[in-house]
């Protein structure tokens, strides 16, 4: 195989979405649950991000982190720092973060506008 | 038998997870060098491929013909990922082999579900000896689907013989629950199976036998 181009040759153009402002909600319940989960200390953010994968293509990715690297806008919901990388902010605007509390698939939900599908198990969505 | 030049494009991958990448949006799972299919949300086929792991870019080989597709439905994943695609189709020849001997300067061998595949850059000299009816035939008589005849578009893996590149037990990817549902529930509608000469509405015409995309009879 021939790749003394590769170097030199220029990366296939991927087209970067347009960064949108995001406006997300969060329901009661699941505001009842992260204020579990962070305690007192609010200097933590929520972040909520897209990975690709999943049954749909793109699944979502909830973690509470300090800062991170991504390049992200940072909301303040009653009082949670919530951060949304601008590279899948396109998927995000306007999502209602909900906690289902089910034994089985309870947990933090997304319901998502944007989304045409979603897969069974709702963590992944196309 | 002999070689044969196929109309394959080379994709080249870089950066950071490229087998965990490829896995989650493929059928097959991707540890390695491997043929795996790319589907959409509906489990259609995009485009079956060839993942060559080197040692620092994974290469992704597929037909001409859904390259714009196989790029559509890699970029539009990558999101903010390290990962670069290169297309170096123009500077590679794509070979089919059933020469195990033959050997070319700086060539990239690969087994392939089809048999053996030869990623030459474009100056190397080649000599083809076998006609694409001859690669019709070997595969009729291997049972093995190809791209523009058996695979296409409109279908999904477990009905063009691709059931072998749809792991059964590997996570989530793109197209996955209804692949399981079908097998699960045994109902994939459609098989791909060889019949004796003459046959109708063949996919691919052999000697003696072809193949074909048919219903699946209860």
């Amino acid at each position: 195989m021939d790749c003394n181009t590769c170097d030199s040759s220029t990366a296939i153009v991927i087209n970067q979405p347009t960064v949108v402002e995001v406006t997300l909600t969060i329901t009661d319940k699941a505001k009842e649950m992260l204020s579990g989960a962070f305690g007192d200390d609010r200097s933590n953010a929520l972040l909520v991000g897209v990975l690709s994968g999943g049954c749909s293509g793109y699944m979502y990715d909830l973690q509470i982190v300090e800062e991170t690297e991504q390049d992200c806008q940072e909301l303040v919901i009653d009082g949670f720092r919530v951060l949304v990388p601008n590279a899948t902010s396109h998927l995000l605007d306007g999502i209602e973060i909900d906690y289902v509390d089910r034994l089985m698939g309870g947990g933090f939900k997304i319901n998502n506008p944007n989304a045409s599908s979603s897969c069974g198990c709702g963590e992944s969505f196309a | 038998m002999g070689t044969i030049k196929l109309d394959h494009y080379v994709l080249i991958l870089r950066g950071d997870n490229l087998l965990e990448f490829i896995d989650g949006i493929s059928t097959n799972k991707v540890e390695g060098s491997c043929t795996t299919v790319f589907t959409n949300k509906n489990a259609k086929i995009i485009d079956m491929v060839e993942v060559i792991e080197k040692e620092d870019f994974v290469a992704l080989v597929g037909h001409k013909l859904y390259k714009d597709s196989v790029i559509s439905h890699i970029s539009s994943r990558v999101l903010d990922a390290n990962i670069q695609i290169f297309d170096i189709t123009n500077s590679n020849n794509v070979f089919f082999t059933t020469n195990k001997s033959l050997t070319v300067d700086n060539a990239t061998i690969h087994e392939s579900i089809i048999g053996r595949i030869m990623i030459t850059p474009k100056d190397s000299e080649i000599l083809e000896d076998m006609a694409y009816d001859e690669f019709s035939d070997y595969r009729v008589k291997n049972f093995i689907p190809y791209q523009g005849h058996e695979i296409v578009q409109n279908i999904h893996p477990l009905a063009c013989g691709l059931g072998e590149l749809v792991h059964e037990a590997k996570g989530c990817y793109v197209g996955q629950e209804i692949l399981v549902r079908m097998r699960s529930r045994g109902r994939q509608g459609k098989e791909l199976v060889r019949l004796e000469n003459p046959v109708e509405d063949a996919t691919t015409v052999g000697k003696t036998h072809s193949l074909r995309i048919q219903r699946i009879q209860n």
